[in-house]
């Protein structure tokens, strides 16, 4: 017996139902969600929206004009980014590449969700007190951020995305000590800066694209060092 | 019954004391090689010049300045640690998050003395480029010709320092492998130093003085020109940074799967001595106080660290009075000599006028800032005396030529005047305010110059001792008001007879029994 005069796998024919195949798509997202630790994502995010909370709260800042005021709320965003960086990391390398056509879909769709999370929590956050330049700035400078943690993901591997938000906090916080204004600095420019608006969701814009087609480094053809 | 006595002895075979430095050098070899700090090293030592190099170069070239932003306020730390922390804990995750613990666990040797391994190459990396990335600043510093002494302390706290990141992040990633354990140490870092800087700037004495990052009353421009930097704080601040590490790497060895009873004893020991350590030296922190030359604890401070550093000052002229500064300050001689060259001129041949005017060393002070002492005239010939740490010296943290030249003539008319360290009687007031217009500050900029950084104390008292007459408490004032209307009576008088008047009065308003009725 040969399958020469098989042209279909068994059981093609039936149609699948709508919604076993619904089904099967949520249980794929939300595989590839606990693959990613996104829920531990989720609660540090929480955790670090009351960080916020308690900082705006109990008036924290550091000594200084309004550019040293927004420290410590950029370094709480900082960490939300940070953390959305590490959640690109993957375990799986080639064998989860060769599954199949919904690997950039499902990149795409945890790091757009796990930033409106933060956004969410930080938001929430911010309602301890008062923000420098509000709300507004606060989903630039968090956007921001996550594109330059999702671009160290896909350059360095998702393990170090971590230290693309870090790096540009340190940078940013030297560039407010020195009054600096460029748009690439978006912390410094008012929540309302076109530039700065454009510079921070460029770099987000890059940031997701970098990881939607690419992956982070580390899990694909292009090992991380470790 | 029989006896042993003819037993033979049986040796034990000898055991071989080298095998077991050897293995652990061994690990120790394997764990550099494989460890990925290097990888990270490009990136930090970026940080490390655009945040830490790159804003010394505006001060001008004396250590304590170049390095206030990078050593005194410990930006060189803040660069390194937080990112070795995140390495750190990644590395200490590695056994978790590769489901390798129980794998490791039954090795030959207990986990903890492996983790050990594991840290020490992450630390030998880390302070190493540390040491390295600083050497390499220090080198250049030394290159342009930078003035005094560099501050060695520093560089120990820094590298301490990093070596306590490097010990907490690979706990923080031992005792919670994940994935997240690399960005939260590293953010934990950042927000320790970030609170450590807020804590640093507002406290000047008390616990907070441990914080790396508090440059209150330890970094002034005396400290390396004048006398050596007080080593009395580094080493409390080394004393808790290592004391903070020994107990982070204890922390490790506590989990029932680091080894053996003994040893998880042993870590528990390490780890009380760590915090002892940090919470000895917290305590000496508490006893810090401010001497003439920076921050005294006294279990701490060797006598022989209060003795001035020698030197031969170099000199100019200005109004035919030399003027002689500390060579260090030998980029500032000609803006000093320019900045004297109208008070000298205008007090020549008054009684009390200075024959000479030299750099003195001046002393740290909490309440004044860096102005803990006041300009003088004294001695025979009156010779005036000059500490120029804490002007605002052209070109340091913003500070402008014209700025400092009015510094050092408000300062000096003050000292002729006799006003000492307070802000003087309304007389001396007014004829401060006449000397000054003699020099080239108008009335109208005095109240704007009183009020301006780096003077004593005294400066703000006259502001609003001046501006409280005209209910005036917080802004600089119009120059007007009972002391500028005497300066201006004063001053409206033909400079031979000013210089008359002064010649007569001067002992009199120098000892504070002139009124302001009493002025021409």
């Amino acid at each position: 017996m040969t399958a020469a005069g098989i042209h279909r796998p068994p059981g093609a024919g039936h149609a699948r139902p709508a919604s076993r195949r619904a089904l099967a798509t949520l249980r794929l997202a939300w595989l590839y969600l606990v693959s990613r630790r996104a829920l531990a994502a989720v609660a540090l995010l929480v955790a670090l929206g009351a960080l916020l909370w308690a900082a705006l709260h109990g008036n924290w800042s550091v000594a200084g004009g309004a550019a040293a005021r927004q420290l410590i709320p950029l370094v709480i965003e900082t960490g939300a980014a940070a953390v959305i960086a590490v959640t690109t990391f993957g375990p799986f390398g080639d064998t989860e590449r060769a599954t199949g056509r919904w690997l950039p879909w499902l990149r795409l769709g945890t790091a757009v969700l796990l930033t409106a999370a933060a956004a969410g929590a930080l938001a929430a956050g911010a309602a301890g007190g008062h923000l420098p330049g509000g709300s507004l700035a606060l989903l630039r400078n968090l956007a921001g951020m996550t594109g330059t943690g999702l671009l160290a993901s896909a350059a360095l591997g998702g393990a170090f995305g971590w230290t693309g938000p870090m790096a540009y906090w340190l940078i940013t916080e030297g560039a407010l000590a020195g009054a600096w204004t460029t748009p690439w600095i978006w912390p410094a420019r008012p929540a309302r800066d076109l530039g700065g608006a454009l510079c921070a969701y460029g770099v987000f814009a890059a940031g997701i694209v970098a990881v939607t087609l690419l992956g982070a480094r580390d899990s694909g053809r292009r090992p991380a060092p470790e | 019954m029989t006896t042993a006595t003819s037993a033979p002895v049986r040796h034990q075979p000898q055991r071989m004391p080298r095998a077991v430095p050897l293995t652990a050098a061994r690990l120790l070899r394997i764990e550099l090689r494989r460890n990925p700090m290097p990888w990270i090293l490009p990136l930090i030592a970026l940080l490390f010049w655009f945040d830490s190099y790159r804003p010394s170069t505006t001060q001008p070239p004396i250590w304590a300045l170049r390095t206030f932003w990078n050593m005194g306020q410990g930006h060189t730390i803040i660069d390194f640690g937080p990112f070795v922390a995140g390495l750190a804990a990644w590395v200490g995750s590695r056994d978790g998050r590769r489901g390798i613990a129980d794998l490791v666990t039954a090795t030959a040797r207990p986990r903890w003395a492996a983790q050990l391994a594991t840290w020490a190459a992450t630390a030998i990396w880390a302070v190493g480029a540390y040491l390295v990335f600083v050497a390499v600043m220090f080198g250049v510093y030394a290159h342009q010709g930078v003035q005094g002494s560099p501050p060695w302390w520093w560089v120990a706290v820094g590298a301490v320092a990093v070596t306590a990141f490097s010990a907490a992040g690979f706990a923080v990633g031992a005792l919670f492998p994940s994935r997240f354990a690399a960005p939260l140490a590293a953010f934990g870092g950042f927000l320790a130093m970030v609170m450590s800087s807020q804590t640093g700037f507002s406290h000047t004495s008390g616990w907070a003085l441990i914080l790396p990052t508090n440059s209150n009353g330890n970094y002034q421009p005396l400290s390396g020109v004048f006398y050596p930097y007080l080593p009395d704080l580094p080493i409390a601040r080394v004393m808790f940074l290592a004391g903070i590490a020994v107990a982070a790497l204890g922390l490790a060895g506590l989990p029932a799967g680091a080894g053996g009873p003994g040893l998880r004893r042993a870590a528990a020991v390490v780890m009380l001595a760590g915090v002892a350590a940090a919470g000895t030296a917290v305590g000496l922190a508490g006893t810090a106080r401010l001497g003439p030359h920076g921050m005294v604890i006294p279990a701490l401070h060797d006598a022989a660290s209060d003795r001035p550093i020698r030197y031969t000052p170099v000199c100019g002229q200005s109004a035919g009075v030399p003027v002689c500064l500390n060579p260090a300050y030998r980029q500032f001689l000609p803006d000093v000599t320019a900045a004297l060259r109208p008070v000298l001129g205008e007090v020549a041949g008054l009684p009390g006028g200075p024959a000479r005017a030299a750099q003195s060393a001046g002393a740290y002070s909490s309440g004044e800032g860096g102005a803990g002492a006041p300009m003088t005239i004294s001695g025979r010939p009156p010779v005036l005396r000059m500490p120029l740490g804490s002007l605002n010296l052209p070109d340091v943290f913003g500070g402008t030529t014209a700025q400092f030249a009015g510094q050092l003539r408000l300062l000096s008319v003050h000292a002729f005047a006799g006003a000492g360290a307070g802000p003087g009687t309304p007389a001396q007031q007014a004829v401060q305010a006449v000397l000054l217009q003699g020099a080239g500050v108008p009335f109208a900029a005095q109240p704007g110059m009183l009020s301006s950084v780096g003077l004593p104390s005294w400066a703000q008292a006259t502001m609003h001792e001046q501006a409280t007459e005209q209910g005036k408490n917080h802004t600089p004032a119009p120059a007007s008001g009972p002391v500028y209307a005497a300066a201006r009576r004063l001053a409206a008088l033909r400079p031979a007879a000013r210089h008359a008047w002064l010649a007569a009065y001067l002992g009199a308003l120098r000892s504070g029994q002139l009124s302001l009725a009493q002025l021409p």
